[in-house]
């Protein structure tokens, strides 16, 4: 390098030269470099990470086409290498597709549309053949046969890594026992110690597919493991949708303007994006005019005795028109100015032309433009006029009201009056003469006019103050109705877009659809925790959509307890993103994450130091469903740490756990209650026996006894979806009168019970009053309906809390 | 065996099995088994006027089936009671901790006690509940072995058939043993004019070799740290039976005060036969703080324990008296402690030709 650079001066061709080494990168060529990015970056992982590419390929495949899932995987050794076999039901692939599809990275349907897929990129597959080629040397296998064809279409291909191209070895159709679907059949260097993580890909696959049928085998199984379909319903089919209002970024903004064909604003917000109607674009236009022409201020109308300097002024400014005429639009404007509150320049405009016009009408004199306008010019500067030397004013009076009420009552009179003179000449000094100005400009004047203040009459402006102040007169300043910028204006200036782009975050909008997103539903999630997991509880929970980034999302989260799963250790989190598991970077995911800071002694779990993964036999599992689900890296296997994704992970678990708590501390009391009854049921019969023996009687009868000890009346919850049930069993041997009063979070109805019931209310709190009579060895039995999301407190007189069980 | 003792047996079984039938008729009402019996607490005794003793006040605890732990009580009283009824049939005699190590034989696990403390106090309830003393269903505790010395004639019933003893003539230097349950004992003739409790036994040594039971005609009673309770039901027989005046002779310290008051007033765990043990007359010789002053003593310097014992003492009821506000308020002030033996940094006659003489002289003893 030492001689280029002395030579440097010497050799023009120098960047010639260089250019000459500069060229395009392939992206496969680049990937190539960066398996690991994804996911391809070891032997063990990178099986794995084929396995889960194909797989997850055909259960998009299959449910497009609204076909029960049907996919077999086979793993089998073949001298040094794995050769890895997919195969699924799914619609097929037609012959010009197959090589793009399987040959060409960044080929793909999905990666513009924002609608829920477990695909993204359109990269998974193809890696999986190139990591193939580059470990094996081999081509991949492909068999594709579209529904209704003879035959199926069989490929050998590799990728052309210089050209990002599929390169084509062998073609030709073959015969093949499915109906339809795609085979891949992957050679590649690799190894089974991942069998682990193989394993829970798969297994827990089924648990968020509980409509798929998936069958593995692989050499360290004797028998193949199936998993077998638990439902027949199929995902809800997915709808694309526009981007949301509230999750565009500016340079995404532009380039939509800049691609649209629409003109107005109003059309390309209607156009382009979701949940914007023609009153949401309203409001988003109105939002944008306030910041981009700014808002003209309002001015209360002329005092009473200046009435009549204004109507002269009007009329010294009509020339030509008559007396009568003149005096009679005069005194309409007037009249109509000092009815209002507040009057801007443009309503001003609007209420002269108005008494223009009736004056016209009556006395067939045309008010024409220029008259309008001088009338408008005199009346406006009669309603505004300030002149300091003249001692003229008639803006503070009308600031003195918005700054009083805006500021605490701890400023004296005069701070107040200071600061609206202060804040009247500021608007006198404003260059459009119509005071229009925009919410920062507005600000700056009440902080100069607060500085001010503070400087010369030493008294101190808060920040709060000047924010109330600001935002006081802000809401009399009127939203102009000037046209609004077309669309190629806007998109021409960085700072016209993004005013917009600020108006449409400010302005409130709908939460996106969520047609786009096909969560599996809480029941199912259940249904799949069941399906996998032999436990004693099962709770699910699924949140409403929630947006980031202009794209929806749902979390959901299910809890398996007790049963079959391990005792010891901690709890097996299952992660998933639209359905598709994620087994690597456990530590690096937002989910987990969440789990860790959550207090789960308050659920009933056991946790060391009381944060970190929580103890014992439980599985949670949580599925984040979303158009573009935001992973840490292009290898899909950690969600990123976003607030709202958090949040709502947060909540949907906690949901899921305040279940498990109630269940396990009504097992945790039946439990203590069990063991008593144990405990006792040894140790009276013992002593009834030794009291019999010394007393030289028969043994006695202790059921009474025993009852009388075990809480025999026991009150019960049962609350499925928006129906409450409670119930009295009386196991004792008498009847039992109760007085059952249940606190309700939400007003029930249908109220039908055994015995005497009132509902009251109180303060938003409904009071269930029951008091049923209950006989011996009888249940009664209180339902009402109620919303899904009551909270209830119940309490329980009229029986000894010895003989007493209450579970609600 | 004399058919008085018979009779006493007989009821005491009686007794036994009636508390039987009342967890009986308990489980046969459908009622949850349960044992009432007073609060044995310091704050839950009280002053019986007419007997001058301190006993149980009307606050009461219950032993109830309703839970686990009181279920298992109330079995452990059953068979407890039951081996009681078969011990007085067959008119045999144990130890509270023969007591203790036998349940370990008893058909379930869930009777077995814990430890001595939980069998010791379970027979204290049954005394309580049944009106009958331990000594009443020949249970026994593990050592008595307290002494007494002095001219006194009796007759005991022993196993071995009756003993007539002179408490001077026919014992050695040891004194005569006192039998677990004196009340087998019959006082024949005496030649006593005071009855002298002393707490340790290196202080009982010097009175009798310097013959102090001799030259005053005084009995010697060794209490062996807190007294048993075959101990105090003596001394009350002999105070009651022979009236003859009891003192007192301790350590100057707190837990020493304590055995005078259960001399005289009773403890709060057998608060509930204080009438029966209890000699409320018995006066308090000595050591007094007072003469820890008066006689300038050796002395130890009080600990933390002491103060809170003495700080204790004057909050329970049984030394609530002008005297003992007086004594125990000058001892926390001079925050000092003497042994009866600190009484020979003045000579080893000291004790009984001048501090005894002098004390009981004050007394009005002799």
């Amino acid at each position: 390098m030492t001689s280029f650079q002395s030579t440097l001066g010497d050799e023009p061709g120098i960047a010639e030269e260089l250019a000459e080494s500069q060229r395009e990168i392939s992206i496969a060529e680049f990937f190539e470099k960066n398996k690991h990015m994804l996911g391809f970056d070891s032997g063990a992982r990178g099986l794995v990470t084929a396995v889960k590419e194909a797989v997850d390929n055909a259960l998009d495949a299959t449910e497009e086409a609204g076909i029960a899932p049907d996919i077999y995987v086979e793993i089998a050794e073949v001298g040094d290498y794995y050769r890895l076999v997919v195969e699924d039901n799914g619609p097929g692939i037609t012959k010009e597709q197959v090589p793009k599809v399987f040959g060409k990275l960044l080929y793909g349907s999905r990666f513009h549309v924002r609608e829920q897929n477990r695909g993204q990129q359109g990269i998974g597959i193809s890696a999986a053949v190139l990591y193939s080629q580059l470990t094996s040397g081999k081509p991949a296998k492909i068999t594709s046969r579209t529904q209704g064809s003879a035959e199926a279409e069989y490929f050998e291909l590799i990728i052309d890594t210089d050209r990002n191209e599929p390169e084509i070895k062998d073609s030709r159709t073959t015969s093949w026992d499915r109906p339809h679907g795609t085979r891949i059949e992957l050679e590649m260097e690799a190894n089974m110690r991942a069998r682990q993580q193989l394993h829970s890909y798969v297994k827990h696959t089924a648990v968020v597919n509980p409509h798929a049928r998936i069958e593995l085998r692989e050499p360290g199984l004797d028998a193949p493991l199936k998993f077998e379909r638990a439902t027949d319903q199929l995902p809800q089919e997915t709808e694309e949708i526009r981007p949301h209002p509230h999750g565009v970024e500016l340079g995404t903004l532009i380039k939509m303007l800049g691609a649209t064909n629409s003109h107005s604003v109003s059309g390309f917000l209607q156009e382009e994006f979701t949940r914007v109607g023609k009153k949401t674009a309203d409001k988003i236009v109105d939002n944008f005019r306030d910041r981009h022409f700014g808002r003209e201020m309002a001015w209360s109308g002329p005092p009473s005795h200046d009435g009549a300097d204004l109507e002269s002024a009007i009329v010294g400014a009509v020339s030509n028109k008559g007396r009568d005429p003149t005096e009679a639009f005069a005194a309409e404007v007037v009249e109509v100015v000092s009815n209002r509150e507040r009057t801007s320049h443009q309503e001003l405009r609007f209420i002269v032309g108005n008494a223009a016009e009736t004056a016209s009408d009556q006395f067939e004199v045309t008010f024409g433009e220029t008259v309008r306008e001088n009338a408008l010019e005199a009346a406006w500067g009669g309603l505004t006029a300030h002149d300091a030397e003249e001692e003229v004013d008639l803006l503070t009076p009308s600031l003195y009201a918005l700054v009083d009420e805006a500021t605490s009552t701890r400023k004296d009179d005069a701070t107040v009056e200071a600061l609206a003179e202060r804040l009247a000449r500021k608007f006198a000094g404003v260059e459009d003469p119509r005071h229009r100005v925009t919410k920062r400009e507005l600000r700056e004047f009440v902080d100069g006019a607060a500085d001010a203040t503070q400087e010369y009459d030493d008294v101190t402006v808060g920040d709060t103050a000047r924010e109330n102040i600001t935002e006081a007169v802000w809401s009399v300043m009127r939203t102009v109705s000037d046209a609004p910028p077309k669309v190629a204006e806007v998109a021409e200036s960085r700072d016209t877009a993004s005013q917009l782009l600020e108006a449409m975050r400010e302005t409130d909008i709908l939460a996106p659809p969520t047609d786009c997103l096909s969560p599996i539903t809480d029941e199912l999630v259940e249904a799949g925790l069941r399906k996998e997991y032999d436990a004693d509880f099962y709770a699910a929970a699924t949140r409403d959509a929630e947006v980031h980034g202009g794209d929806p999302f749902i979390v959901e989260a299910g809890i398996a307890y007790g049963g079959d799963l391990p005792a010891e250790g901690s709890v097996d989190l299952l992660r998933f993103a639209n359905r598709v598991p994620l087994v690597y970077q456990r530590g690096a995911c937002a989910t987990t994450d969440v789990v860790k800071r959550i207090g789960w002694r308050n659920y009933g779990l056991d946790q060391p130091g009381g944060s970190g993964m929580p103890n014992g036999p439980a599985v949670i599992m949580v599925h984040v469903a979303s158009t573009n689900v935001p992973f840490t890296s292009e290898s899909k296997d950690a969600l990123a740490n976003i607030p709202v994704i958090e949040d709502e992970i947060e909540l949907a678990i906690r949901e899921a756990a305040r279940e498990l708590k109630s269940y396990l501390n009504k097992r945790r009391s039946m439990q203590k209650r069990r063991k008593k009854q144990d405990v006792l049921g040894r140790i009276l019969p013992q002593m009834a026996d030794k009291v019999a023996e010394v007393t030289g009687r028969e043994r006695p009868n202790i059921d009474g006894a025993l009852a009388r000890i075990m809480n025999n009346v026991s009150v019960e919850r049962e609350f499925d979806g928006g129906t409450v049930t409670l119930m009295v069993e009386n196991h004792s041997d008498r009847s039992e009168a109760l007085d059952v009063t249940d606190i309700v979070s939400e007003e029930p109805t249908d109220v039908e019970a055994d015995g005497e019931t009132t509902v009251v209310d109180l303060d938003g709190e409904w009071f269930v009053k029951w008091a049923p009579s209950v006989s011996a060895g009888e249940t009664a039995t209180l339902t009402y309906a109620v919303s899904e999301d009551a909270s209830f407190d119940v309490n329980v007189d009229g029986v000894e809390a010895e003989k007493l069980t209450v579970h609600a | 065996m004399s058919s008085n003792t018979k009779i006493q047996d007989e009821r005491a079984r009686e007794r036994l099995i009636d508390l039987a039938a009342e967890f009986y008729d308990q489980f046969a009402g459908g009622q949850i088994p349960e044992m009432r019996l007073p609060t044995r607490t310091k704050s839950n005794i009280e002053y019986d006027e007419d007997a001058e003793v301190w006993v149980y006040g009307d606050r009461t605890s219950t032993r109830s089936a309703n839970s686990v732990r009181g279920a298992r009580k109330l079995l452990k009283a059953v068979y407890t009671i039951d081996f009681l009824a078969k011990q007085l049939e067959e008119d045999r005699s144990s130890t509270l901790r023969e007591l203790y190590y036998l349940s370990e034989s008893w058909d379930t696990k869930e009777a077995h006690f814990s430890d001595q403390d939980e069998s010791n106090q379970l027979v204290e309830d049954l005394e309580i509940v049944s009106e009958v003393t331990r000594e009443d269903f020949h249970m026994r505790p593990e050592e008595s072995g307290a002494t007494l010395m002095g001219p006194l004639l009796l007759r005991e019933q022993t196993r071995r058939g009756e003993r007539e003893i002179h408490c001077q003539e026919d014992v050695g230097e040891g004194g005569y043993q006192i039998p677990n349950n004196p009340d087998t004992i019959e006082f024949l003739d005496h030649d006593i004019d005071f009855v002298l409790c002393v707490e340790t036994g290196g202080m009982r040594d010097r009175l009798i070799e310097n013959g102090f039971d001799e030259d005053f005609n005084a009995l010697i009673v060794h209490l062996k740290g807190q007294p048993a309770r075959a101990t105090r039901r003596i001394t009350k027989r002999m105070h009651d039976e022979l009236d003859l005046p009891v003192v007192v002779f301790t350590d100057g310290d707190p837990w020493s005060y304590r055995i005078y008051g259960s001399v005289a007033y009773g403890s709060i765990k057998s608060a509930h036969l204080s009438e029966y043990l209890a000699t409320p007359e018995a006066k308090f010789v000595g050591i007094q703080p007072q003469d820890i002053v008066d006689y300038d003593l050796p002395t130890d310097p009080l600990s933390d324990s002491d103060v809170n014992a003495l700080q204790s003492e004057l909050e329970d009821p049984r030394f609530k008296t002008d005297y003992w506000k007086e004594q125990i308020e000058l001892q926390l002030d001079i925050e000092k402690k003497a042994e009866q033996q600190a009484l020979a940094s003045r000579g080893l006659d000291f004790v009984t030709d001048t501090y005894l003489p002098e004390r009981l002289g004050e007394m009005g003893v002799l």
